[in-house]
C-alpha cells in the first residue's frame, strides 16, 4: 500500500501547462529522486503535494487519503518541505526556527519544544548552534537547520526541493551526508536534486520528468545503465558529466 | 569619524556630538518632565490624598506659572552689551548682534513655563494618536498585503483617502463637520481630573485616523520587503497563513518599519501644531499667544522652533536607539537592507 500516491495530474499556470498527466506512487521509506531540467515543473509537482499550489485535476493520496479532503494546515504538518534557499525565518536562533512549529502547531510547551528542537540540532550535528540566527549560519548549517525544523514535525514524508543547489561546492556534502543518514534510517523522501551521487546511493527510484511529464521512471541502476528513451540518457549523462 | 558627513537620516550621529546631543536632549527633557509634574492636575490629587497639598500647584494659571531659570542675569548681559554698543559709535551693529542671542535667552526663560504646558499637550497629542495609529495601522497594513480583493480596495482606499487630503482638512472636519466635540465632552469620563478638554480629544481621533493611514504604507512597504519564502515556509510547517504573518511576517516587517516609522512621528510632533486651529492649547497655540500679547513674533517664533527641533531630535535618537536594540543578526539593522 503506497503512502503516496500521484494520481493523472494537470496543472497548468494560466494558458501555461506544467504538469500534464503525472502518476507515480511511493511506498513507505523510499527515496525517489525526480530529475529534470530548469523550468520541467519539479518543484510545481513537489508544491502540489502539500498544496502550496492546488492542481488543476488529477488526485493525490497520502495514506489512501485524498489530500484536498484533508485540513490543509494538517497535511502540511505530516508532509514537511525543505527549500533550495533554506527559508529559514530570518528572526529566529536555529532553535527558534524549529520550535515555532512545535508549540504553534504540535501545541508543545516551552520545554518540551525546546529539548525536541536541541536533539533534532544534535542530529544534524548542530547541537552548539542553537542559539545563532539564520545570518551567522553557513549555507550548509542553514540548510542542516532546514532538515531538523521539517524532520522535528514527525513527518511521514519530507520534500526536498533542490536542497543543495544554492550551496557552494564545498558545503554540499554536509547536507548530503544528512540526507543520506535519513534515507537509511527509514524517513520517506521525494527529493528534487541532481546530486547524481546521493541518487544512485540513495535512490529507491528515479524519475525522469520533462516538460511537465514523466518520460521514464525506474531504478537508478536501470536509467544510468540502459534508459529506455534517448532522452533520459543524454539527460543524466550531462549531469554525471557535470558533477564529475 | 568621517561618517558623519555621509550620515543622511537624522538621529544617526555618533561619537562626541551623540554625547552632546544625549546631554542636552536629556536636559531638555528632565526640565520639560520636572515642569509637568510640577503643575499635574492628577499628581496634584494623588499628592493632597496623602497629606501634600502644596507640593503640586495644579490651580496655578499657566500664564502665572514662575519660571525656574531666572531672566535677570541674561537680560543684563544683554543690557550691558547693549551699552557698549551705544558707546562705540556706527562699528556697535556687530556689538548688538551679540547681545540678541542675550535678549532671546531672557525672553526664553520667561515663557519657558507657558511653552512647557503647550509642549506637554503637543508630546501627548503625538504619542496617543501614534500609538492609535499604529493599532490601525497594522491591520491595514496587513489586508493590503495579504487580504482578498475587496479588503485590500478597501484598506487601499482609505490609505489614498487620507494621504491625498490636508490634514487641516481632516481636523475641521472632525472638530466643525462632525459634532464630535459636544459628543466627547458628553461623555462622563471628560470630568476627571486630567482629562484633556474635548477640543484635544477630537485633535486625537483626526490625527489617529491621520497618522494610521501614513504608518500603514510604511509598514505595508517593510511587509513587502520581507521575502516571500518566509510565509511559504511558515505555511510548509503546518501554520495557517494568519499565524504564518503573525510570528514570522510582522517581527520581521515591523522591525522593517521603524526608519518609516521615525519619520511619521516625527511629522507628526510638527503637524500635531495644527490642532492650535481648533483652539487646543499645544505648544504652538501657546507661541502664538505670547506673540500677540508680547508683539516679539520674532523671538517667540525661534524659540518654538527651538523647542519643536528639540522634540524632533531627542525622538529621532530614541527611535535610532529603538531600532539598534530590535535589531537581529541580519533583520532590521538600517544598514545593509535593499
Ligand atoms: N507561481 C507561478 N506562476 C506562474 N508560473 C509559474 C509559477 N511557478 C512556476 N511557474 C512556471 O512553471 C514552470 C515550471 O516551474 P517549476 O515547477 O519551478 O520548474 P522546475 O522546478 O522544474 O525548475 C516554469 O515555466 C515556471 O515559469
Ligand atoms: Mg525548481
Amino acid at each position: 500500500m503506497s503512502l503516496l500516491r500521484v494520481d493523472s495530474v494537470d496543472k497548468s499556470y494560466g494558458d501555461e501547462p506544467v504538469l500534464h498527466d503525472v502518476s507515480f506512487g511511493m511506498d513507505r521509506q523510499q527515496v525517489e529522486v525526480i530529475v529534470g531540467p530548469s523550468g520541467s515543473g519539479k518543484s510545481t509537482l513537489l508544491r502540489c503535494v502539500n498544496r502550496l499550489t492546488e492542481i488543476d485535476s488529477g488526485e493525490i493520496y497520502l495514506d489512501d487519503e485524498e489530500i484536498h479532503g484533508v485540513d490543509e494546515n494538517e497535511l502540511r504538518r505530516r508532509v514537511g518541505m525543505v527549500f533550495q534557499d533554506f527559508n529559514l525565518f530570518a528572526h529566529l536562533t536555529a532553535r527558534g526556527n524549529i520550535t515555532l512549529g512545535l508549540r504553534e502547531v504540535l501545541g508543545l510547551s516551552k520545554a518540551e519544544a525546546d529539548a525536541k528542537a536541541d536533539d533534532y540540532l544534535d542530529r544534524v550535528g548542530l547541537a552548539d548552534q542553537a542559539d545563532s540566527y539564520p545570518a551567522e549560519l553557513s549555507g550548509g548549517q542553514q540548510q542542516r537547520v532546514g532538515i531538523a525544523r521539517a524532520l522535528a514535525m514527525d513527518p511521514e514524508l519530507i520534500l526536498f526541493d533542490e536542497p543543495t543547489s544554492a550551496l557552494d561546492p564545498e558545503l554540499i556534502g554536509e547536507v548530503l551526508t544528512v540526507m543520506k543518514d535519513l534515507a537509511e534510517e527509514g524517513m520517506t523522501m521525494l527529493c528534487v536534486t541532481h546530486e547524481m551521487g546521493f541518487a544512485r546511493s540513495a535512490a529507491d527510484t528515479i524519475t525522469f520528468l520533462d516538460d511537465g511529464e514523466i518520460v521514464e521512471r525506474g531504478p537508478p541502476e536501470q536509467l544510468f545503465e540502459n534508459p529506455e528513451h534517448e532522452r533520459t540518457g543524454t539527460f543524466l549523462g550531462e549531469l554525471t558529466g557535470l558533477h564529475q | 569619524m568621517s561618517a558623519d558627513t555621509v550620515d543622511a537620516a537624522v538621529g544617526t550621529i555618533r561619537g562626541r556630538k551623540k554625547v552632546v546631543a544625549g546631554v542636552v536632549g536629556g536636559a531638555l527633557w528632565l526640565w520639560l518632565l520636572a515642569r509637568w509634574a510640577a503643575h499635574n492636575t492628577l499628581l496634584d490629587s494623588v499628592f493632597t490624598a496623602i497629606g501634600l497639598p502644596d507640593l503640586i500647584r495644579s490651580e496655578v494659571r499657566v500664564g502665572a506659572r514662575e519660571p525656574w531659570i531666572p531672566a535677570e542675569p541674561f537680560a543684563a548681559v544683554a543690557e550691558a552689551l547693549g551699552g557698549v554698543a551705544a558707546a562705540v559709535g556706527p562699528a556697535g551693529v556687530l556689538v548688538e548682534w551679540l547681545a540678541w542671542p542675550f535678549e532671546l535667552a531672557a525672553f526664553a526663560t520667561s515663557t519657558g513655563p507657558a511653552l512647557a504646558a503647550g509642549a506637554f499637550i503637543t508630546v501627548y497629542l503625538t504619542v496617543i494618536s501614534m500609538a492609535f495609529g499604529l493599532v490601525i495601522a497594522v491591520p491595514l497594513a496587513v489586508t493590503r498585503v495579504y487580504g482578498g480583493p475587496i479588503s485590500s480596495s478597501l484598506s487601499l482606499a482609505y490609505t489614498e483617502l487620507i494621504r491625498g487630503t490636508p490634514l487641516l482638512a481632516q481636523l475641521f472636519f472632525f472638530y466643525f463637520g462632525l459634532p464630535l466635540a459636544g459628543l466627547v465632552s458628553g461623555i462622563g469620563l471628560m470630568e476627571l481630573p486630567g482629562a484633556p478638554r474635548s477640543a484635544a480629544v477630537v485633535a486625537i481621533i483626526a490625527f489617529t485616523v491621520n497618522s494610521s493611514a501614513y504608518q500603514a504604507e510604511y509598514i505595508r512597504a517593510a511587509l513587502q520587503s520581507v521575502d516571500e519564502g518566509q510565509l511559504t515556509a511558515a505555511r510548509a510547517v503546518g501554520l495557517s497563513k494568519r499565524e504564518g504573518i503573525r510570528h514570522v511576517v510582522l517581527p520581521q516587517g515591523l522591525r522593517f518599519a521603524i526608519p518609516g516609522w521615525t519619520n511619521e512621528f516625527v511629522y507628526l510632533i510638527k503637524y500635531s501644531s495644527l490642532a492650535a486651529f481648533i483652539t487646543v492649547p499645544d505648544m504652538f497655540r501657546r507661541a502664538r499667544d505670547i506673540g500677540s500679547d508680547t508683539f516679539q513674533y520674532t523671538e517667540i517664533y525661534v524659540v518654538v522652533g527651538l523647542c519643536y527641533l528639540g522634540l524632533v531630535l531627542t525622538t529621532a535618537i530614541a527611535m535610532q536607539r529603538l531600532e539598534d536594540r530590535v535589531a537581529l543578526p541580519g533583520v532590521g539593522t538600517s544598514t545593509g537592507r535593499e
